[in-house]
């Protein structure tokens, strides 16, 4: 048991740290659209030619396959550059392309995996529905086989960056005579094919990430179903086995890295009594409570990653750290209007405004996103504690 | 890095809990503090309990110890709390390393063989001196009279005898598995002192603090989802409503990161790393918030059965309301974290 990363690991850090510095986007990320994607595309490029372009991908995919102690320094490292946690290529690198690995044919591996790495391509999700959230098995967006394509008709919603995506890794049902999770499909969908009609959703901090996605008779070939008709459950399923809790590192330490922002902050500004707002014991004390929680985070997430490396499941740490993730984000993001105060209703907030207010918004969307804390609390009571259902 | 068990870790774990299910068993407990005995555990099983080791656990072999790490007796430590063995566990274990470390090892060794350290819990943090002397009103947790007590702040460590305080006087403690004491300090000069630089005495207990809490969290965890699961209202067992499957969810994550966190304060005192005390004081910060929230869960869950005298849960919530008032308080731990630099 300890703390010390080993001197190869502790070479590698400095090999990381370097070539980050020497390399990461210096212009802001635009927010919107095909700059955005631009961005975004051409970063991924830049790590996939240095030979970054996956550090837990398998060799034989083009990643770098990193023991999991080496993808945590890769990670921490990342996080301090600033770089987003989950941009447009997140889907692609972390959920689709680990759902190709598993499950897809030879064919559709070597077509997609390539583009997914070297920064080609941008793929979204389709899975939740206006009716199917936390209930996803009850999709009803539906797929009819004709001759050798799905003809697709239904509705998506939450599909983050539809507007910018090439493929979409699509759930639709196609059998209606089986419990529900028997009758769904995963598909490989062109978001070029005609009859897909995408509206923006504006969410509470101004911003347009998310979209609806309509389907309108949809064709979609047959040779882009993976793992077989009806059996689009277990390809999704397949996903979690790949999470192994290190690209979580990212958000735990640059939510650490905020919290030491904070605290600067409240040493700087003043409160309308006219003392900094430091002085303050309400913030100061949790301002220091938050200290200590992304303290045991980190060492929450050490434990998991310790436990991974030696098995082969994942444990239940992914939903514990979410969870817990989720709930010391909104608290610590709300300390960061009030530190503002009054300040804070005006946007920018401050002439070296750091865009705490949209933080704050943001950090609602921790405990719906991704599954619900609610579900978290579900899969944990149940499946760590095995509470009855 | 790597916060795994070892296999002779493991072995720790077993044995140390094997031993407190045998001999100091809560129905033992009981029965010593309803007759008065306090503290509530019985001379031979503490003796056990230093015959196994468990005194002189972390203390190097060079000096009659058993050369383990702070992170072996933190596993130790969570047992005990899991346990709730009453008993100067935390203050004899400092208190061999302050007799130790501080020049005396032959009350070192006298400690490690079962001479039980009481520990002072000063009135205000001014009470014990730079040089670990102790002026004004304390209170003593499981005081010997004609024994020492440890008196602890973030830069020196010491022995007392209790003789050399004033009006000591036994009064009734919240725990009821403690003998507590009111006393006087006269600034008398300690039997031993050991400044922080040279060993981070309070660091430690900060640290075995944190893990006796997080053995409590555990113990809390799982009493509360068992209840959840055999208890039958509304011919449904309990806990398939989310009002108690949440809380004993939410119990899991503060088990994990109050049990995660010691160990990386441990560690960072093991290793000499430049945040020990930033770690070290988060982690008891994150235990004592952890037990505050699962005693008072499972205490809910248990119904009107949590709120009696004969079920264990109040013990549980009076022993963390000791854990988290030893060592100064928590608003002091705030308040030192916030100056602290940035962890590495």
């Amino acid at each position: 048991m300890d703390l010390q990363f080993s001197a190869a690991d502790v070479a590698f850090r400095d090999e990381v740290r370097t070539w980050l510095t020497d390399n990461v986007p210096t212009g802001r990320r635009p927010k919107l659209g095909r700059p955005m994607r631009d961005y975004d595309l051409a970063w991924q490029r830049k790590l996939y030619e240095a030979g970054w372009g996956n550090v837990a991908w398998p060799i034989e995919y083009g990643g770098r396959d990193l023991p999991l102690i080496q993808q945590l320094v890769w990670f921490e490292e990342y996080a301090r550059t600033g770089m987003r946690p989950i941009d447009t290529r997140f889907v692609g690198l972390a959920h689709a392309g680990p759902t190709l690995m598993a499950r897809a044919s030879q064919e559709q591996k070597t077509f997609h995996l390539p583009k997914i790495l070297q920064g080609e391509v941008v793929w979204c999700q389709g899975f939740s529905e206006p009716e199917a959230g936390s209930d996803l098995a009850s999709l009803r967006t539906k797929a009819v086989v004709d001759g050798d394509q799905l003809v697709v008709t239904g509705q998506k919603i939450w599909t983050s960056y539809a507007d910018s995506a090439d493929y979409q890794e699509l759930l639709v049902r196609t059998n209606l005579d089986v419990v529900k999770h028997k009758g769904i499909t995963w598909v490989i969908c062109d978001m070029k094919s005609p009859g897909i009609d995408i509206r923006p959703i504006r969410t509470i901090e101004g911003g347009a990430d998310f979209s609806e996605v309509f389907y309108d008779e949809v064709r979609v070939p047959l040779s882009n179903v993976v793992g077989g008709i009806d059996n689009g459950w277990s390809v999704a399923m397949s996903t979690l086995a790949f999470e192994r809790g290190t690209a979580f590192t990212i958000s735990q330490v640059q939510l650490a890295a905020s919290v030491e922002e904070l605290i600067e902050l409240a040493r700087s500004k003043r409160s309308i009594d006219g003392k900094p707002v430091i002085e303050d014991d309400s913030i100061a004390q949790r301002l220091a409570r938050a200290r200590a929680d992304c303290a045991a985070l980190r060492a929450l997430t050490y434990l998991g990653i310790s436990k991974n490396a030696n098995s082969d499941q994942p444990g239940p740490e992914g939903s514990m750290m979410k969870l817990h993730y989720a709930d010391l984000a909104k608290r610590v993001y709300r300390l960061g209007v009030e530190i503002l105060g009054p300040r804070s209703l005006a946007i920018p907030a401050d002439e070296d405004d750091t865009d705490w207010v949209d933080k704050h918004l943001i950090a609602y969307s921790t405990s719906i996103g991704g599954g619900t804390s609610e579900i978290q609390r579900n899969i944990i009571g149940e499946r760590v504690l095995g509470l009855p259902r | 890095m790597d916060l795994l068990t070892t296999s002779e870790q493991a072995e720790i774990v077993d044995s140390s809990a094997a031993f407190l299910a045998d001999r100091i068993s809560i129905a033992r407990t009981r029965e010593l503090f309803e007759g008065g005995d306090l503290p509530a555990i019985a001379d031979d099983a503490w003796l056990g309990a230093a015959d196994l080791g468990w005194f002189a656990l972390g203390l190097p072999e060079d000096r009659n110890g058993i050369g383990c790490g702070l992170a072996d007796e933190v596993l130790l430590f969570r047992e005990i709390g899991r346990r709730l063995a009453p008993g100067p566990f935390l203050s004899t274990v400092l208190g061999a390393r302050v007799a130790s470390f501080g020049g005396d090892p032959e009350l070192a060794d006298e400690i490690t063989a079962g001479r039980r350290v009481g520990l002072v819990i000063p009135a205000s943090l001014d009470a014990i001196g730079a040089d670990g002397s102790v002026t004004g009103d304390v209170q003593l947790i499981d005081a010997d009279l004609d024994g020492l007590v440890l008196a602890v702040t973030p830069g020196v460590a010491s022995l007392i005898a209790v003789s050399s305080l004033d009006a000591v006087t036994e009064v009734p403690c919240v725990d009821p598995t403690v003998r507590l004491h009111r006393a006087v300090g006269t600034g008398a000069a300690p039997t031993v002192s050991l400044a922080s630089d040279v060993d981070p005495i309070e660091l430690r207990g900060h640290v075995l603090a944190a893990a006796l809490l997080a053995g409590i969290v555990e113990w809390s965890r799982d009493t509360g989802a068992e209840h959840a699961i055999n208890r039958v209202q509304f011919d449904r067992p309990i806990g398939v409503n989310q009002a108690i499957k949440h809380p004993c969810a939410d119990m899991a994550v503060q088990a994990q990161l109050a049990y995660s966190q010691s160990l990386f304060g441990a560690l960072a005192i093991d290793e000499g790393r430049p945040d020990a005390e930033f770690q070290a004081l988060s982690a008891h910060i994150t235990a004592a918030a952890a037990a505050d929230f699962a005693t008072a869960a499972t205490l809910q869950i248990m119904g009107g059965m949590g709120f009696t005298h004969e079920h264990d849960v109040h013990l549980y919530v009076k022993r963390m309301e000791l854990l988290s008032h030893m060592l100064g308080a928590p608003a002091a731990w705030l308040e030192r974290l916030l100056e602290l630099p940035e962890p590495v």
